[in-house]
């Protein structure tokens, strides 16, 4: 027994070193420990209240480097992100020039050659299909699709580091598709489900859709998103399995659309998302309900540019992939149940964060397997102390 | 469902044959068809049959709520807990329950009155169940889980109390054996079949939604009402054989004395540690697996529900095979320390890889029929026979109410955190008890190491000492604990009485009344 014991113990060690080992890694290596200073402001327009959207500027302020987060209701709502190599870049606004969206230029970062990467991404629209069969299979039966450029967009809500933009279909007061941007100085998490982990690198958008009367009892949803590049555009989504659901329960993967040179491993840029929504404003279990993507299609420019205000003045020849993203899956229930839907994505630049087990799980891990074998080598000891005590004491054989 | 008319046919007949022997019997002299004689095989096996399908009901559904579990939380609108609250309400009366099972059928109701109560109760429960959910009314549905509970586990000791009553002797084991297959059986058909009869419902109905999921839960109740028809057929039959063959009526011979317990051993307390923190990470995690395997492992539900039914299919056969190992081998502390060794991997499997999930589940399912066949025997080593009833009943309600409090907790669990923080909390319970067996090897082997004796070593023990156990026949001055230690030869008989709780094979001579305490829990 004694054997067995000790062999099992040493199995159990090994899986025990192994857990700290990747423990530590976790620890070590998912400790993005980036800070950036950031602040946030509405470019002012000289014309008030500005023609046609406003136009937010984020600057995420690091070390050696900035991140400019760019905001634009001025049609489609639209995120820009530019990166540069210089802590003192600055953003310039040729007001009349961007409002024409003539000609690009309307909007520059400069100076110019500090700029590392730069990325957009557009909310162009959202499509309702009528789901009789209960197949989740956007085929056929689509409504006329919501044009968001033809929204009328509210003034932005800022609340440092969130800006809140919502608006409401042409025509109608009923409901409203809300976009909330944050940007983050610290690696984190927010309060809400999904949770994804993000990094001084990255910013998140919750798109919800509240209210919105949907045209058929049977409707569900899709937002198409234009992601748009310079010379490497978001071209490619990766599911990535992980096992650790615990800040979006039941939810065991994550989806990635990254850009990258030439197929490499490099990332230059990505959107995350969990593939869930919520359909209530308090997420819960209950709430969730799936989402897929489609594949990643490229799409002409010149449609992009001319739905989104802040495409068209930074870039000049814009490269640009569309996706469309369908909330729920066969057997779910409807929109209608709650008239709630909310999703949630990151966009940045670089590698997109990789998740790690939380402290608890590893703490719980540790002490559940770490006090049996303490008992098992201090008992062992005590029990082999005694028997030589004994056996010393006792001089003496039986005779049979 | 062709099986349920062969049966139902049987039953018909069987009645007819009995109302037809009636009058034979009141004629002494006329010789009855073999069939109809209770002391003949064949009547015994038709008997059998009866008692088979008697828990069949009660084990079918059980697991309803498992094998319906994404159709009970979207039609109900209902959260993970709420869900697993149907779970911990049957196993709240059990607490109470475990105590008085044996005490109702023995001083209260007989066997007869008390096997047609259990299942009335077993039956009420579900109709109420279903009509809770027919009228989307939850707290009715949490009502019925309850009165179904109260009869349940009470209704598993009625039968094994009627398979001692009719078998005791040569076919017990195998009787006893037969009757764990079909409460697998029953577990394992309604894990497969019940998602097929709530779509075959849906489109009769015409949509699903709470109205489907009722009427299929009430059509699962037709297993109860068959159940109850059984109890019935039963309870004339035994009534019969009463009367021709003047037998007595069969007793449970549970004797609960609850002063008992401040007797119980530091190693009996550990045993109900284990207990506890073992079975917890089983049946809880079986409830509400079905999602899990959806969710995790992207199976279809029929898949889930197969999977998940896995652990009963593969204990079915494992069960008497490693039995009659753990029985050849002994070291039973060795055994249970694999057994929990194994259930972590499984779960750290479940918990840390995507690997595919049958590899984890039929471990899980060997490991857990291993502690079965390894853990229940060692009470008897550790307990004196007069107190076995106490400690058995005991054992049994604190693994209930654990049950319980687990249910609702894994429900909390995976709304709040998710999946990976549940199996972790599974982890973590099993490591609690992989701490109590090794603390348990540790005070055994500084009490002399009892349990952990090869069979060898015990088979040359009881040669020994069986001078002492004739001793024990006279009064002695010793207290029945210090007995209990020092006349290894009455455990070793013991055990292996309790051994036959879990179909183990066992020597004929070795079984006896006491066998039919097993409530449900131990017979999974």
């Amino acid at each position: 027994m004694a054997v067995a014991v000790k062999a099992e113990s040493g199995r159990v060690l090994g899986i025990l070193l192994v857990f700290l080992f990747s423990s530590c890694q976790s620890l070590f290596s998912g400790g993005d420990s980036y800070k950036r200073e950031v602040t946030m402001q509405l470019i002012p327009n000289p014309s008030s209240p500005p023609p046609g959207g406003e136009l937010l500027h984020a600057r995420a302020v690091g070390g050696n480097d900035t991140l400019h987060f760019l905001f634009c209701s001025q049609g489609a709502p639209s995120l820009l992100i530019v990166h540069t190599n210089s802590s003192s870049s600055t953003v310039k606004v040729n007001w009349p020039q961007f409002v024409n969206r003539s000609t690009s230029g309307g909007l520059t970062v400069e100076p110019e050659s500090s700029i590392l990467y730069s990325s957009a991404v557009v909310f162009s629209r959202l499509l309702e299909y009528d789901d009789e069969n209960n197949t989740a299979e956007a085929t056929s039966n689509f409504f006329p699709a919501y044009e968001l450029k033809d929204f009328s967009w509210n003034l932005m809500n800022l609340s440092h580091p969130k800006a809140l933009l919502c608006g409401s279909a042409p025509h109608s007061s009923n409901g409203s598709l809300c976009l909330q941007l944050s940007v983050f100085g610290t690696e984190g998490r927010a309060e809400l489900w999904p949770r994804l982990l993000h990094s001084a690198n990255s910013s998140q958008v919750e798109v919800w859709l509240s209210g919105l009367l949907p045209r058929s009892n049977t409707s569900r949803f899709m937002l198409e998103l234009q992601a748009v590049g310079g010379a490497y555009p978001l071209s490619k989504v990766d599911v990535r399995q992980f096992i650790d659901d615990e800040y979006a329960p039941s939810i065991f993967k994550v989806s990635q659309w990254v850009s990258s040179v030439n197929n490499s491993s490099d990332v230059l840029g990505f959107i995350q998302w969990k593939p869930v929504a919520y359909r209530r404003s308090r997420p819960s279990l209950e709430d969730a309900t799936p989402c897929r993507h489609s594949d990643p299609q490229a799409q002409s420019g010149n449609a992009t540019t001319a739905s989104s205000a802040l495409v068209k003045a930074f870039y000049t020849d814009p490269k640009v992939m569309g996706m469309n993203v369908s909330f729920g899956i066969a057997g779910d229930p409807f929109y209608n149940r709650t008239m709630f839907l909310s999703w949630t994505m990151l966009v940045g630049v670089g590698s997109p964060p990789v998740d790690s087990f939380s402290p608890m799980v590893i703490g719980i891990l540790m002490a559940g397997l770490g006090i049996p074998i303490v008992l098992l080598l201090v008992g062992g000891v005590y029990v082999f102390i005694r028997k030589m005590r004994e056996s010393s004491e006792t001089s003496y054989q039986p005779i049979n | 469902m062709a099986d349920f008319q062969e049966r139902r046919t049987l039953l018909g007949d069987d009645d007819e044959c009995s109302f037809a022997g009636r009058p034979e019997a009141r004629g002494p002299g006329r010789p009855m068809a073999a069939i109809c004689d209770p002391s003949h095989l064949l009547h015994r096996v038709v008997v059998l049959v009866f008692m088979c399908f008697l828990g069949f009901g009660s084990y079918f559904c059980y697991d309803n709520p498992a094998a319906l579990q994404t159709q009970v939380i979207q039609d109900l609108n209902l959260n993970t807990a709420k869900f697993m609250q149907l779970y911990a309400w049957y196993s709240w009366p059990n607490v109470i329950l475990c105590f008085l099972g044996g005490f109702l059928i023995d001083r209260v109701f007989g066997i007869r009155l008390g096997t047609i109560i259990f299942s009335l109760f077993v039956c009420i429960g579900q109709v109420i169940f279903a009509a809770g959910a027919w009228g989307n009314r939850f707290w009715l549905m949490e009502v019925g889980r309850f009165v179904f509970g109260i009869g349940g586990e009470s209704l598993a000791v009625a039968q094994n109390t009627y398979a001692v009553n009719w078998f005791k002797g040569k076919e017990l084991n195998l009787v006893f054996g037969l009757q764990l297959s079909m409460a697998r059986l029953g577990s394992t058909v309604n894990m497969n079949i019940m998602g097929w009869v709530y779509s075959e419902v849906a489109s009769a109905v015409g949509s699903s939604g709470y109205t489907t999921l009722g009427i299929s839960l009430m059509i699962a109740a037709g297993t109860c009402v068959f159940s109850l028809m059984c109890a019935l057929v039963l309870g004339f039959l035994d009534k019969r054989a009463e009367r021709i063959l003047h037998k007595e009526q069969g007793k449970t011979g549970e004797v609960i004395k609850l002063t008992d317990v401040k007797d119980f051993s530091l190693a009996l307390w550990l045993i109900f540690i284990i207990c506890v923190f073992y079975y917890v990470a089983i049946f809880p995690f079986i409830g509400q697996g079905q999602v899990f395997f959806i969710e995790k492992f992207n199976f279809s539900p029929a898949q889930a529900r197969a999977v998940n039914s896995i652990v009963y299919i593969i204990s079915a056969p494992a069960s008497p095979i490693l039995g009659f190992i753990v029985d050849k081998t002994g070291r039973n502390v060795g055994w249970v320390l694999t057994a929990v060794i194994a259930t972590l991997g499984a779960h750290m499997m479940l918990a840390f890889t995507f690997w595919n999930p049958w590899i984890a589940m039929s471990l899980l399912g060997l490991s857990y029929s291993l502690l079965a066949c390894a853990l229940w025997p060692m009470v008897a080593f550790v307990v004196p026979e007069h107190q076995l009833g106490t400690a058995y009943g005991f054992m049994q309600s604190i693994q209930n109410l654990g049950l319980a409090v687990i249910a609702i907790a894994v429900g909390l669990i995976v709304d709040l955190r998710g999946y990976l923080v549940l199996e972790v909390f599974f982890c973590a319970c099993i490591c609690i008890a992989m701490m109590a067996v090794v603390a348990l090897y540790f005070v055994d082997y500084l009490k002399g190491g009892d349990l952990n004796r090869s069979a060898a070593a015990r088979a040359k023990l009881q040669k020994e000492t069986s001078p002492d156990s004739e001793t024990k026949m006279q009064p002695s001055m010793m207290t029945q604990g210090e007995h209990a230690r020092l006349a290894p030869m009455s455990a070793f008989g013991l055990r292996n009485r309790y051994l036959s709780r879990l179909g183990a094979q066992l020597p004929d001579h070795c079984s006896t009344h006491l066998s039919s305490l097993a409530h449900r829990s131990v017979l999974k």
